[in-house]
């Protein structure tokens, strides 16, 4: 039974099409292996090997697993929400009433949506609280470190640019408030303030703009750093695994 | 026990597969929630319980083939509205469910609209687009409006109907209430139709009140207004006794001297006038049809045009009240009251009989000191800070614009603008109606007075308030049946004069101008024949028998007579038809005598109407008795084929007769000529 198993996977693994897909081929050696994770897009991400340290537990706590977790759920929930979604004036807001009431398990994906997005924000920050504490920020690693604070931004601006989207009261006076603040920037806090809402007032402009922020531009920096961060890991040479501190060059 | 617990967490998550496995299945059984909520909804709860209620029924096949399960919706995109509450309320277009006790399920009460046409929320508010009933019915965090109580159910149509409808009585006073109250003194409203509603209290000015009253009674009366009269338009502003001191001083001292000035009451005319007289020439004069009088039971009897006048003598200076009786026009020119024609004699008669009229109560108690300079400036600032000047005209005060918060709205205010005090509920409907009721309990430094209302009026107030909704504002135009608005409407020439002196617009209506107490007159010319006009306007006969407001007499000059008649015979034409279509020389006996029979039998116009006063008892209508020498037959002939084309909203009902019949009808009512009233037919 499993010889069977195992010919019938070897015959497809020799297909021609999986070849041409897969070109390292099938085998045991390090150079199969290490072909295999090169040759994959998604896989040359991350490093080849990783030590076992860096796998357990309490090397990571897999806050940044998680952070990726809380990512994807998301971005497959959001994407299903926009498919109920009007960024207009009323009826963004007769939208969610609609996911509350007709939509067949329409709170359920709203809320899986809303809370996964605080649980990311939390995430984050527990996982940069986790690499500053254990000195993971440190060199080599320290563009990754920048590029961490980036996405960090990039989580921040999708949470608030999501929170105007239900058209509520709640959602109205926190974009109001929080473009005022825009507005106080020295010399050019008007027209920052401006730029954000597309006009001097929270409307439908404003509506629309932080529905593009947030479905099309923001995720897809998200999802651009979020590449480079992880393929950094690997050329900074894996999760940080408690390597004494490098000696600060002196002049 | 921890060895069972120890065991059983082995079995589950031993080892990783174990692990994997219960995970997943746990996974599984969360995300099964979600679906299994949608499936064991309330609405589906609701649908089945109508099945079964149906399905025990006579007429269960025709109900279950208009049955549609699922999520229903009345979707009216210009109007913002999506209702689902058909998805639960299935039948409230089934005629044959009027009789089940569940309110769920019942047919809707016949309303002239279509439910589809325009949705629920639109009238009932609530939450349209939820389908569980706490969050349809009731105030939410998200969603403010709650169901409307029934008792405010009228305010949906005022959204709309910017007209009086018979169909809503109560949405009809509480508009007119808030224009006679004077609500719109302070508070403007800007209708839909773009008209404002306008205040019809008909505040005095105060331009000469020294000359009218004096200081003491103006104290007693703005301390408590209604304790002078019950019937007093003017509102409790709960002033303190300095305050109203310092009120008094002002208003007193600001008032300017009559031009020319008013006549002393000369010594022998104080004689007291024979109170007979007096009572006769009031009650001739037919002041009850305006003011409201306290007769010897306590009993109000009268009209509520003019004040009232149970304690006018103790109000008004003796040697006001000749002056005021003789021509009020002298002391107030935009007075609504009539220039009657009284000579020397009567004019003390009547006098006399209103000073003997008093209160000596009211001011027993008001001992008032000369007003100093500093109480008159405080005087002052109070006239300013409580608005006065916001219905009553008074020298030295502007007007003030916009003095308490615009109304437009307010029956879409949202509940975050609202603030709430211990004992008001916590709705819209609620805080209007508890502002209407007793405005002071929000705050003692709110400045809104004091109405005399019953609960009642205020419900009437708050439901034609909740009208003026954001919906009533942004709806399309097409949507909107305009208010009936006053014409400037204002007869011309030496007739015109003397209809304005005469203030015959106070009662009647003419060409869309005027009150509705009496008959409209735009087509009177072509009503009545010369003759019997100017033998009214001479001595005006009882022509309603039930009525306590009938026209009284003016005391015109035969010129005076002639002007109006012709005036009116020649200018207060209808276009439909012409006065001399329909000569009475047509008729025979023959005829008139088929028209008897009409009368008495087939239509029984004797239940309303009396043709002969030894017979008929008919009170509700006009006597008919006299119709021969009062109408024009091409006149009567047309009211009675279609009363409502001449005089829209008369309870003459249209009774559908055929030509024959109206002029048989006619030939008959033509030759009824009795000049005389009841009490001639009696002698």
């Amino acid at each position: 039974m499993a010889n069977t198993v195992d010919q019938l996977l070897e015959q497809v693994r020799e297909n021609r099409i999986w070849r041409s897909i897969f070109r390292s081929g099938t085998g045991d050696s390090n150079l199969h292996k290490s072909l295999f994770v090169q040759q994959n897009v998604f896989l040359h991400l991350f490093s080849i090997k990783a030590r076992k340290r860096t796998l357990e537990f309490s090397a990571t706590w897999y806050l940044g697993a998680m952070t990726l977790g809380t990512f994807l759920i998301l971005v497959i929930t959001g994407i299903l929400l926009m498919l109920y979604y009007h960024p207009s004036v009323p009826q963004a807001y007769a939208d969610m009433k609609d996911l509350q009431f007709v939509v067949s398990s329409g709170v359920f994906l709203r809320n899986l949506h809303r809370w996964s997005a605080h649980a990311m924000v939390f995430l984050v920050f527990a996982h940069m609280f986790k690499v500053f504490y254990r000195g993971a920020y440190r060199p080599p690693r320290e563009f990754n470190w920048v590029v961490g604070v980036v996405l960090l931004l990039v989580t921040l601006l999708l949470s608030y640019t999501g929170y105007l989207l239900p058209w509520d009261q709640l959602a109205y006076w926190a974009v109001t408030v929080g473009s005022n603040i825009a507005s106080a920037v020295p010399v050019m806090g008007s027209k920052i303030r401006f730029l954000m809402l597309g006009g001097t007032a929270v409307n439908a402009n404003a509506l629309l703009r932080f529905y593009v922020l947030h479905c099309v531009i923001l995720p897809l920096a998200a999802i651009l750093f979020i590449a480079i961060h992880f393929w950094r890991i690997r050329k900074d040479g894996g999760i940080y695994a408690g390597e004494p501190a490098p000696e600060v060059e002196s002049k | 026990m921890k060895d069972k617990l120890k065991s059983l967490w082995r079995f589950f998550f031993g080892d990783s597969a174990r692990a994997f496995g219960s995970a997943s299945l746990i996974l599984l059984a969360l995300l099964a929630i979600s679906p299994a909520k949608d499936h064991f909804s309330q609405w589906r709860h609701y649908q089945k319980q109508y099945l079964h209620l149906i399905r025990g029924r006579a007429d269960a096949v025709t109900l279950e083939r208009h049955f549609q399960g699922g999520i229903q919706q009345i979707w009216i995109p210009e109007q913002q509205v999506t209702d689902r509450c058909t998805t639960c309320h299935l039948g409230l277009k089934e005629a044959s469910l009027n009789d089940v006790s569940a309110v769920a399920f019942r047919k809707h009460p016949v309303i002239p609209h279509s439910l589809t046409e325009f949705g629920c929320t639109t009238c009932h508010r609530g939450q349209g687009a939820a389908t569980t009933v706490e969050e349809a019915h009731s105030a939410t965090e998200q969603w403010e409006q709650p169901l409307l109580r029934a008792k405010y159910i009228e305010s949906g149509c005022g959204q709309c109907h910017l007209e009086k409808q018979t169909a809503t009585p109560f949405l009809n006073q509480g508009r007119q209430l808030i224009s006679t109250s004077g609500c719109t003194n302070c508070h403007t409203i800007k209708q839909a139709d773009g008209t404002y509603i306008v205040p019809e209290d008909d505040p005095p000015s105060l331009k000469h009140v020294a000359d009218k009253t004096t200081r003491e009674w103006v104290y007693a009366w703005i301390k408590d207004p209604q304790a002078y009269a019950s019937t007093a338009t003017m509102p409790n502003y709960h002033l303190s006794d300095d305050d109203a001191r310092d009120i008094s001083a002002f208003i007193i001292a600001q008032s300017a001297p009559l031009e020319p000035p008013l006549q002393p009451v000369k010594a022998d005319a104080k004689a007291p006038a024979d109170p007979a007289a007096g009572t006769s020439l009031y009650g001739q004069s037919f002041c009850a049809s305006c003011h409201a009088m306290q007769n010897a039971a306590g009993m109000l009897v009268g009209g509520n045009v003019g004040p009232e006048l149970t304690g006018i003598g103790t109000k008004a200076k003796p040697e006001w009240l000749p002056d005021w009786v003789a021509n009020p026009n002298h002391y107030d020119p935009a007075t609504m009251m009539p220039h009657y024609r009284f000579d020397a004699a009567q004019v003390a008669t009547l006098a006399g009989f209103l000073a003997s009229k008093t209160e000596p109560d009211f001011l027993a108690n008001v001992h008032l000191d000369p007003a100093t300079p500093q109480q008159i400036e405080h005087g002052k600032r109070l006239v300013l800070e409580n608005g006065c000047a916001s219905c009553h005209e008074i020298n030295g005060i502007k007007k003030p614009e916009n003095f308490a918060p615009e109304l437009s709205r307010i029956g879409s205010k949202p509940m975050s603008q609202l603030l709430f005090v211990e004992g008001v509920e916590r709705s819209l409907p609620g805080y209007v109606s508890a502002k209407v009721r007793n405005p002071r309990a929000f705050g003692s430094s709110l400045k809104m007075p004091q109405f005399k209302l019953t609960p009642q009026q205020v419900d009437a107030i708050t439901t034609a308030l909740l009208a003026l909704t954001d919906r009533a504002q942004t709806q399309p135009p097409a949507m909107r049946i305009a208010s009936v608005q006053q014409t400037k409407y204002e007869p011309a020439g030496h007739a015109g004069q003397l209809m304005k002196d005469l203030r015959c617009f106070t009662c009647h209506m003419i060409n869309g101008h005027g009150g509705d107490m009496a008959p409209d007159l735009t087509w009177e010319g072509t009503a009545v024949q010369r003759d019997w006009l100017t033998q009214f306007l001479k001595n005006p006969e009882t022509l309603r028998p039930a009525l306590i407001r009938r026209m009284p007499k003016f005391n015109l000059t035969e010129a005076e007579i002639n002007s109006l008649a012709d005036y009116m015979m020649t200018v207060y034409q209808t276009p439909q038809f012409d006065r001399d279509w329909l000569p009475v020389s047509e008729f025979t006996p023959a005829t008139a005598e088929q028209g008897r029979q009409l009368f008495y039998s087939k239509f029984a116009c004797q239940s309303c109407h009396i043709a002969d006063f030894a017979k008929d008892k008919g009170y509700i209508g006009p006597a008919l008795a006299g119709t021969g020498k009062r109408f024009n037959a091409a006149w009567v002939y047309h009211w009675l084929k279609d009363p409502q084309a001449l005089r829209p909203g008369t309870i003459e009902p249209n009774q559908h007769m055929t030509d024959d019949e109206a002029r048989a009808l006619t030939a008959f009512l033509m030759s009824l000529k009795s000049t005389g009233s009841k009490e001639v037919a009696k002698k």
